[in-house]
């Protein structure tokens, strides 16, 4: 008789090896709560900016400082995936690259080109 | 609408909204980006323009019901006691909510002045 394997029960996040459709999903949500988290800043920002001549130079000081910069590379980083990933999800939805292998491809490509357009955006802040 | 019905209800809200959201972003990029030269005067001008009103509190609408639907799923994955779940929930409805109209209040005050 087989002796059934017990499932693993651990969390042991360095050990897990995920496809690249589970880190570009996974990236979908972490992408996604990052935005949501910073949504208050820019409304803030957005209405500071619009409020007056001063409270619009204020904005712009607050944009260029540096741990704003900061926080828009992970911000231009979430969006960029989060769009691509979502753009993905859309494709697949209507059965555009459902194959096994085309979709472990466009998950490449999500998951690098986000890395790119941030990477790009770093090097236009330099 | 039946129960069944309300996460198709979500499904299609999150691909609509998602849509416009990226219609929108890229737009405004695109304008951004043309126009290189901004100033208060200009920025207010564009903001205060009467499609770029509507357009963007439309944008924070979308957003808003956007990030419900997703934030939503992200606690029913992770939050499993009910009382801790709903009070995430209600501080992201807070959250969105006040935000929201944050920037309708910034738009509108910005279609209100006079020009220049």
């Amino acid at each position: 008789m087989v002796k059934q394997q017990a499932a693993p029960k651990f969390l042991n996040l360095l050990a897990i090896r995920l496809p690249p459709g589970g880190i570009a999903s996974i990236g979908h949500r972490i992408s996604g709560v990052l935005m949501f988290l910073s949504i208050p800043l820019f409304a803030w920002l957005f209405g500071l900016s619009l409020e007056s001549e001063p409270g619009f130079q204020q904005a712009v000081a607050y944009l260029h400082a540096t741990p704003f910069r900061l926080l828009s590379l992970a911000l231009v980083w979430s969006l960029s995936h989060h769009l691509l990933a979502g753009v993905r999800h859309l494709l697949l939805d209507i059965d555009v690259g459902v194959t096994k292998g085309s979709a472990r491809n466009s998950a490449r490509v999500v998951n690098f080109g986000a890395v790119l357009l941030a990477a790009a955006y770093a090097v236009s802040l330099l | 609408m039946s129960r069944a019905a309300q996460g198709l209800r979500a499904w299609l809200l999150q691909r609509f909204t998602a849509v416009y959201l990226a219609v929108y972003l890229l737009a405004v990029l695109l304008v951004y980006l043309t126009r290189g030269d901004w100033d208060y005067a200009a920025w207010h001008g564009w903001m205060g323009e009467p499609l770029m009103g509507v357009a963007t509190i439309l944008f924070s609408l979308s957003v808003l019901l956007h990030v419900w639907v997703g934030v939503r799923d992200v606690l029913i994955d992770y939050i499993h006691a009910a009382w801790l779940r709903l009070m995430f929930m209600a501080g992201t409805a807070l959250l969105l909510l006040a935000s929201l109209l944050w920037i309708a209040r910034a738009l509108g005050l910005a279609a209100l002045a006079s020009p220049g």
